[in-house]
């Protein structure tokens, strides 16, 4: 009779200790389920975020290339120091050149491949902010914004070097100019040009601090003004007339000062009587050529300083872009007490630069300012007043109206060995250049070649229809047959001589990737044909792609020429280019 | 025991033990509520510094290292970050540091969450009370409080004074001194606003015009206390508002005034290293913070071999340097309180004797300007420093509306 009731009781029993069991497997699964999305989320939130690790001590700094040089040698002997973060990391900084137009065009993207920058002047800051700000709606002060000044891309910055921008002169032109008797002004060189046909001057484009100064004074002289310039000043005809006038005497555009200075080393001193450059430019030429000096003139109106300044991006401001790591913002510290060492500071004096250092005075025993008249430390006097930026925006942008217009014939090789890539890149790096050309009295023409000329279009101004037409050509290139170099190029001068424009720059940008073997035209030919047209001087700058290009060639066909000879790869054919244009 | 019950007790000690397991690693995964508070070996704070007192604050922490004091028996550690004060009110302003949300406490983050805000900032000693306030008002919106406090003892104590100041070249100082008597705003209104610049005020044609040294304001709160100086003098008191601010007549004479700036753009957070560096080609004077200028006074001497004339602006603006304390629970109570020890050993005789050096008036009065033979104010007495400085027309501090009036004023108007 009892035995049912047992068994009943067992059941119950069973059934209370699978109900417990399933209760604490359920409290189990909660706990499992927390810990799991605890390690899930954990693992999220230290996710390493794109571009570099959260502990990355590693800095880069992006430098504009006339500094890039010297910067490079401190940031190697930093390194060579060994300083560490807490945690054990390396500080480490990269130096890599930028244009300062390219690297505020960087800075100003999401993710730039740098964390901090240190461009020739702190107008490209401003440019940079203005370009930040125009990118985020919170930074006006409609935007909302809790405080209207807080959202800035650029954070700690330091000074490190400072140069004035002067015109440097030889000596015997800084005479005749009234130095040192009285100070030269920059109308004094305007004048000069504008009415002495063989004076020869030369700024960087305004994608220099230098040629932007230079620029700049020009637009101030024009409207009659020495501080307050507006737009509409700037954009007066009288202005922009005066403007053209002044450059139409330019004689030679570059990348940059030290471009001018390497023309300078290979064409001597019958290049240009005159640049604009910044002072340690002359310090550094005075003190490799003691045959040949130049002279520092600080532009009476007002001059510009390049102050290089170093500063530290505010990145992680925007969604997915990484902030700069405590590590990195130590590096940068770091770096900035290592450049503002008196041993780097002497190291920068002895570069020509003026130490930020106020404690080392520039005319002590040694210094490349001491026992010189030819630059003056106690100059400059004043500077120029910098516009808000949506003029230097205008004054810029105007150039390109104003300057001297340009006729430029790209000579293009598309023999057999430029077949794939080869000519891909190239194909790309032609459109990148017609890009670059802006100005609305600047042609361009092609000229294709091979065994022969394959094809060749005139020049033509570059609106919208002339584009399409030299892009459809480049898209219709097709890579085959020998390499009549000679011919191309000598088809392109003559094609410069029959437009006759002696107020242009008139110039030929030959590409070749292999060696001259079908042309009838020989170098000499080509010598005598630019030899006969002295009042219509044509530049020829010659490219040679890859490691089969004919060096000697080449360089001795911008030798004749008076350009320069460049060599270049599939990676930085595109690059070459692009610099290029800016002699134009 | 019959095998139905060892069936259950075989169950249940399972389940005890798949539980065990599960509370184990849960609590070494480091998710859920933190089930001990450890007392730290060392308590480590991290300081922000303004600029102008950054190298001296740096000095004194590491006397105050070095000194081995001790928290609740606790050892302190302070760690100074040097951040120009706007710059750190913009970390402030996008919550960089990683403050917690309203409701939020250490207690519900993840370990990770946890460990970054061991390097959250336990005090700011910003240049001003000015960006106390705007920080405030920035954590205000999202939190509904402040974070820094005005009393209490957790309150914002100035550490050093430094005077806003004119500061010119001396050649330059001359020519103004005779043609205007005085120095002011207004006379440097007139010079700056002179049509035939230096040679109509009597100054040498190579000077070009007058040009006049004020901090971008986007960069340095000195040319907010710059502009409030200025609104002082145009309308003879003491306090301004924001009807003052958006009155044309003044915007006008502001705006005639800014105009005279060589260059808003490049001038950085450093405005007197600036105009030290780049000399009186880019500025003829200005109206600076003392400290800076004194500490560059040699420098100037050196590379332009032109000094400083020093004049005290007749309506005063001034830094205090507040050392503003977070109160947030994002620092533990031990920071909190190892952040009041280093402030009282800042203002302790040695450290605020040791300002001077720096150039920075002590906070603590029993400490004079020429206290010691390192100062700054005994070195350059020569140049027009005043040991003493009336403060009758010490200008107030404005509300924070009046603030961000002249900001966006500047914004709108003058910022290149």
């Amino acid at each position: 009779m009892n035995k049912p009731l047992p068994r009943r009781k067992n059941q119950r029993a069973a059934a209370i200790a699978v109900v417990v069991f399933l209760g604490f497997l359920g409290c189990a699964a909660v706990f499992a389920t927390q810990w799991v999305w605890g390690v899930v989320t954990s693992f999220w939130d230290s996710a390493e975020p794109a571009g570099w690790e959260s502990t990355s001590a590693e800095l880069t700094v992006a430098v504009s290339p006339v500094m890039a040089p010297v910067l490079a040698d401190l940031a190697e002997a930093f390194n060579e120091q060994g300083r560490r973060a807490a945690d054990g990391q390396s500080l480490v900084v990269t130096v890599v050149a930028y244009d300062p137009e390219e690297l505020v065009g960087a800075a100003a993207q999401s993710t730039p491949p740098f964390q901090a920058i240190s461009p020739d002047s702190s107008l490209w800051l401003a440019q940079l902010e203005q370009r930040w700000a125009e990118g985020d709606e919170s930074v006006s002060p409609e935007g909302g914004a809790a405080i209207p000044l807080a959202q800035r891309r650029i954070g700690t910055q330091l000074r490190y070097a400072v140069s004035p921008i002067v015109l440097a002169a030889w000596e015997d032109v800084a005479l005749r100019l009234g130095w040192p008797d009285r100070p030269v002004s920059w109308q004094d060189v305007q004048r000069r040009a504008t009415q002495d046909p063989n004076f020869k001057w030369s700024h960087a484009s305004t994608r220099h601090a230098s040629g932007l100064l230079a620029v700049l004074a020009e637009f101030y002289a024009g409207a009659g003004l020495t501080r307050g310039l507006t737009v509409a000043a700037a954009t007066d005809p009288a202005t922009l007339a005066y403007v053209q006038a002044v450059e139409g005497t330019v004689r030679f555009y570059g990348e940059n000062e030290d471009q001018v200075v390497e023309r300078l080393r290979q064409q001597g001193r019958e290049f240009l009587d005159l640049f604009v450059a910044q002072e340690r430019l002359v310090i550094d030429w005075n003190r490799q050529h003691p045959e040949q000096q130049l002279v520092a003139l600080y532009p009476a109106e007002g001059t510009l300083w390049t102050d290089h300044p170093l500063a530290l991006l505010e990145l992680g401001q925007r969604p997915g872009e990484p902030g700069v790591t405590a590590n990195q913002r130590q590096t940068f510290q770091s770096f900035a007490d290592y450049l503002t060492s008196e041993p780097s500071q002497r190291q920068l004096l002895a570069a020509g630069y003026r130490p930020a250092d106020l404690s080392i005075a520039l005319d002590e025993p040694g210094s490349p300012f001491a026992d010189t008249i030819r630059v003056d430390w106690r100059q400059p006097q004043t500077t120029l007043q910098m516009p808000p930026a949506e003029v230097v925006a205008v004054v810029s942008d105007f150039w390109y109206y104003t300057k001297r217009p340009t006729n430029v014939y790209l000579v293009v090789d598309t023999s057999g060995s430029m077949e794939g890539s080869k000519l891909r890149s190239t194909q790309n790096a032609l459109k990148s250049f017609l890009e670059q050309i802006r100005g609305s009295r600047d042609r361009v023409g092609i000229v294709e070649f091979g065994s022969d000329l394959k094809s060749y279009t005139q020049l033509a101004t570059l609106d919208d229809a002339a584009r399409q037409q030299l892009n459809r050509q480049i898209d219709r290139m097709n890579a085959d047959g020998g390499t009549a170099l000679n011919d191309a190029v000598y088809a392109a001068t003559t094609a410069l001589q029959q437009e006759n424009q002696a107020d242009a720059i008139n110039a030929v940008v030959v590409m070749t990737d292999g060696l001259e073997n079908q042309s009838q035209r020989s170098l000499r030919d080509l010598r005598n044909l630019l030899a006969g047209t002295p009042e219509l001087p044509i530049v020829v700058f010659t490219i040679g792609f890859g490691e089969d290009a004919d060096t000697a060639t080449l360089e001795e066909m911008a030798r004749i020429g008076g350009g320069q000879y460049r060599r270049a790869s599939e990676a930085d054919l595109d690059e070459l280019y692009r610099i290029i244009s800016t002699y134009f | 025991m019959n095998r139905t019950r060892i069936l259950f007790v075989s169950i249940l000690a399972v389940a005890i033990l798949i539980v065990g397991a599960t509370l184990l690693f849960t609590d070494r995964g480091g998710g859920g509520t933190a089930l001990t508070v450890q007392r730290p070996e060392t308590v480590e704070l991290r300081i922000l510094a303004s600029l102008p007192v950054e190298p001296w604050v740096r000095s004194a922490a590491d006397a105050f290292n070095r000194s081995e004091r001790t928290v609740d028996g606790v050892p302190v550690r302070v760690q100074i970050e040097a951040v120009d004060g706007l710059t750190a009110l913009g970390r402030w302003d996008r919550n960089e540091f990683g403050a917690l949300e309203a409701g939020q406490s250490p207690d519900s983050l993840a370990e990770a969450e946890r460990q970054a805000l061991d390097n959250f900032p336990v005090a700011w000693i910003p240049d001003s009370r000015y960006l106390v306030e705007l920080a405030n008002a920035a954590y205000k919106e999202r939190l509904g409080r402040d974070v820094f406090l005005t009393d209490g003892e957790y309150r914002a104590r100035p550490i050093a004074i430094s005077l806003f100041t004119w500061g010119l070249y001396a050649s330059r100082a001359q020519v103004l001194e005779a043609r205007y008597g005085a120095i002011g705003w207004q006379a440097i209104h007139d010079a700056a606003t002179a049509a035939g610049g230096w040679p109509e005020l009597g100054g040498e044609p190579g000077w070009g015009f007058f040009k006049l040294v004020v901090p971008n304001p986007s960069r340095n709160v000195g040319g907010l206390a710059a502009m409030i100086a200025a609104a002082g003098e145009y309308y003879g008191r003491t306090d301004i508002a924001v009807e003052d601010v958006v009155n044309p007549e003044f915007q006008r004479w502001l705006k005639d005034l800014m105009g005279a700036v060589t260059d808003f753009s490049s001038s950085s957070a450093y405005t007197a290293e600036d105009f030290a560096l780049f000399g009186y080609s880019v500025g003829d004077g200005g109206q600076l913070l003392e400290s800076d200028l004194l500490q560059n006074m040699q420098g100037i001497l050196t590379r332009w071999e032109d000094p400083l004339s020093l004049y005290y602006p007749e309506y005063l603006t001034w830094f205090d340097f507040p050392f503003s304390v977070w109160v947030g629970p994002e620092t533990t109570a031990l920071q909190k309180n190892g952040a009041l020890e280093f402030q009282r050993f800042l203002l302790g005789d040695e450290q605020q004797s040791a300002a001077l050096a720096y150039g920075l008036r002590p906070a603590n009065p029993k400490i004079g300007v020429d206290a010691n033979d390192a100062s700054l104010f005994a070195q350059w007495a020569d140049r027009g420093v005043l040991p003493v400085v009336p403060r009758t027309t010490a200008m107030r501090s404005p509300d924070r509306e009046t603030l961000l009036a002249l900001l966006r004023w500047f914004e709108l108007n003058v910022k290149q």
